[in-house]
């Protein structure tokens, strides 16, 4: 009877001990998947491959370094901010929770989430070491209301092995792509000429955000300042016409793939399906592996570039970028502590998560002879220049992202015609800014 | 001998209060307050202020409600009699006692107990473009294949054929439980009588089994006009929102769009109309049992 006592009574100071010693317990939300089963257990970050690699890599490592913080991860879909939003409306919001910049207005001026600039000064990070593209998406109204993680825009992965067979390749073995939207359409039509493949492979179903991305980016190359008033767009507008025109040429020439939504396009250019992948920069990471891998389409047959200049005016990209942001909610001092001591974690890491194809948010990443090796990067550096995103006091992008593809994709797809697909964008949108 | 009898009737009362409390607290509480939400100007986040029938008025004037107006009663004119129609074939099929009757059983009720996200899946692996069935046998056949997520007509079609296989069991199971209250007497007549199949079937086994096509054809109106996870993960609504259903305009306009104040008036024409749908089917069906 004494040594079962006694055992007990050990047992429970084990607990406690091991209790006491992971003492602080922050929940953190995000998106970029879930892939437990491959990276659950995985500290060596420099292993790990892909934005959910990655980050999962990330957090096991920032926990083993931290016995005395549990950090309990819950993933959610893409993009998330529906769970986040209930989680807010029932006063159950997690403490740090990934966002996009061009969501963060939103939840700032409704006064959600919190600044974060003494959290990041009481670790000693400092905003100045954040380039101006991530300082900028996160800095609303003079303070900062999340830790910038990095910037991305849509970018040309290119197939080489089937531009060379379409004859599109230089003779340094660079791929030949097109300066103006003629020259697309014609360099379109020689790749399905010599390949019997569509030239790009688009997102063109079951998803909008591609066509807002394409159509930003369209625009801000002809100079277009459709956001002049943070609560009205312009769409009706010869510039957006010409974007749009050109986006459904792609179609009506058969030089894109037609119907895929996001995972079936993303897999189409991996088979070897189309030339051209009009997609983000989280995929360069999982692209480069499958190049580097034997027997797959696109081994040893990778690249990628920035979306050409199309228009005269300016080459000139959308942009946005990923943040991990504090919703407003109560929490002990040692909860804050954790979260800022995570914030310099992932900061000083910024470079492991630059491995994914985002660029980094952190100035010095630049500059580490690591990130210079990392594959294409010279090729994508530009974006750091040319990469815009809309006026930080824009709100509701999700949703003002989810009309334009409706409308557009309607104009691209034959159903309307483009002078009425853009009316509808524009009054649906305006409707949506002025009922705020 | 009334007056106690009236006396225990508000005892029995007492029997039904918690499910009572659970049935106001639940549903007559949130159908209240989405009324009184819809009166307001408000998002997810606090109080809003009010704004009579505002709400009213814009969710009429939005081409978008419209056409997800549209769109539902067209899936719910298409899907109901479908899924009526062969949840009752299968059941005159399956009201046998044989082993492989049983397993037929089994299989055409399994696709029920899925979830939308493994339904989705499925049917997705069936319409997508490139590597899905319907394309591969398209391609097979020499014809050029019909991109069924993201074409006008075909993305509801499509959708429709994949909540019909869902949702095809609890009417067969429905269907057989009434087959099998059917005195078997009436049939041994009818084979006295050498009435011919089809008469048996117009003349004993359907008006025997009124009440459960009428009870199947409610439930499945109410359901089919609440059609929202199919849609949203197979087509998003698209393309041109030819395939946004009601509810998905009122989760668009309340979560995304953050206008509780529309999403719920918005909700409340929902309401009545699946009310009104249910009560139409309901005394159309009383009348005729009474005649």
């Amino acid at each position: 009877m004494r040594r079962i006592l006694l055992s007990t009574a050990a047992l429970i100071a084990l607990t406690y001990g091991s209790a006491a010693q992971a003492n602080t317990t922050i929940e953190l939300q995000r998106f970029f998947g879930a892939c437990d089963a491959d990276y659950g257990n995985v500290t060596d970050v420099s292993s790990a491959v892909g934005e959910c690699g990655i980050i999962t890599a990330l957090i096991n490592k920032f926990e083993a370094d931290n016995p005395d913080i549990n950090v309990n991860v819950t993933t959610v879909e893409w993009p998330g901010y529906d769970q986040l939003n209930a989680q807010l409306a029932s006063g159950a919001a997690p403490d740090v929770v990934s966002m996009h910049y061009s969501a963060i207005s939103d939840y700032q001026s409704r006064g959600l989430i919190e600044p974060i600039d003494e959290v990041l000064a009481s670790q000693g990070i400092s905003p100045d070491s954040f380039t101006d593209a991530a300082r900028g998406g996160v800095t609303k109204e003079g303070q900062i209301f999340g830790l910038p993680f990095d910037n991305w825009t849509m970018l040309f992965h290119v197939n080489l092995n089937l531009m060379k067979e379409a004859g599109l390749l230089n003779a340094d073995g660079t791929p030949i792509l097109p300066t103006s939207a003629d020259e697309l359409i014609a360099q379109g039509k020689q790749f399905k000429e010599k390949t019997g493949k569509p030239y790009l492979v688009q997102i063109l179903a079951n998803e909008t955000a591609s066509y807002a991305r394409i159509l930003y980016t369209l625009l801000q190359q002809q100079k277009a300042d459709f956001f002049a008033d943070p609560t009205k767009i312009k769409l009706n507008t010869p510039e957006a016409k010409a974007a749009v025109e050109l986006i459904k040429r792609t179609k009506d020439e058969g030089i894109t793939t037609l119907g895929l939504d996001y995972a079936a396009a993303v897999s189409a250019f991996a088979n070897g399906d189309g030339g051209i992948s009009v997609n983000g920069t989280w995929l360069i990471g999982d692209y480069v592996a499958q190049a580097e891998k034997a027997g797959t389409a696109l081994s040893g047959g990778y690249t990628v570039y920035p979306v050409p200049q199309l228009f005269p005016a300016q080459d000139s990209t959308y942009a946005d970028g990923h943040s991990w942001v504090m919703p407003k909610k109560d929490r002990s001092p040692e909860q804050t502590a954790a979260i800022a001591k995570l914030f310099k974690f992932l900061a000083e890491n910024d470079f492991q998560w630059a491995r994914t194809g985002h660029l980094p948010a952190v100035k010095t990443v630049f500059d580490m002879p690591e990130f210079k090796s990392l594959p294409h990067r010279e090729n994508i550096a530009e974006i750091a220049e040319t990469g815009r995103s809309l006026p930080a006091a824009v709100q509701r992008q999700f949703a003002i992202q989810d009309i334009i593809g409706d409308e557009i994709g309607a104009a691209v797809n034959g159903d309307k015609s483009i002078e009425d697909a853009l009316s509808g964008a524009e009054s649906r949108i305006n409707d949506l800014l002025a009922n705020i | 001998m009334a007056k106690t009898y009236r006396r225990s009737q508000w005892s029995h009362g007492l029997f039904i209060l918690p499910y009572l409390s659970a049935f106001a607290l639940l549903l007559v509480f949130p159908l209240f307050w989405g009324i009184w939400l819809s009166l307001h100007k408000v998002d997810l986040f606090g109080p809003g202020r009010f704004v009579g029938l505002a709400n009213y008025v814009r969710v009429f004037a939005d081409p978008v409600f419209l056409q997800a107006l549209r769109n539902t009663i067209v899936f719910v004119i298409v899907s109901v009699p479908s899924l009526v129609a062969l949840g009752l074939f299968l059941a005159l099929a399956l009201n046998r006692t044989t082993r492989a009757t049983s397993f037929f059983r089994g299989l055409f009720f399994s696709s029920s107990v899925l979830s939308v996200t493994i339904v989705t899946l499925i049917w997705r692996f069936v319409f997508i473009p490139g590597d899905g069935l319907m394309s591969v046998i398209f391609k097979h056949l020499g014809a050029e294949p019909i991109h069924f997520l993201s074409t006008s007509g075909w993305s509801l079609f499509s959708i429709g054929v994949a909540t019909v296989w869902w949702c095809l069991g609890l009417p067969m199971m429905l269907f057989l439980a009434a087959l099998q209250q059917i005195p078997a007497d009436l049939y041994e007549a009818a084979a006295l009588d050498n009435a011919s199949p089809w008469r048996v079937l117009t003349r004993i086994t359907l008006p025997s089994i009124a009440r459960t096509i009428m009870l199947v054809t409610i439930i499945q109106i109410v359901m089919q006009f609440q059609l929202f996870g199919q849609a949203q993960l197979m087509t998003n609504g698209g393309p041109n929102g030819t395939s946004r259903p009601l509810v998905m305009y009122i989760y668009e306009v309340g979560f995304v769009r953050w206008d509780i104040g529309k999403g719920a008036a918005a909700s409340q024409i929902l309401f009545l109309i699946i009310l009104c749908a249910a009560m139409a089917q309901y005394v159309v069906s009383t009348r005729k049992t009474e005649n």
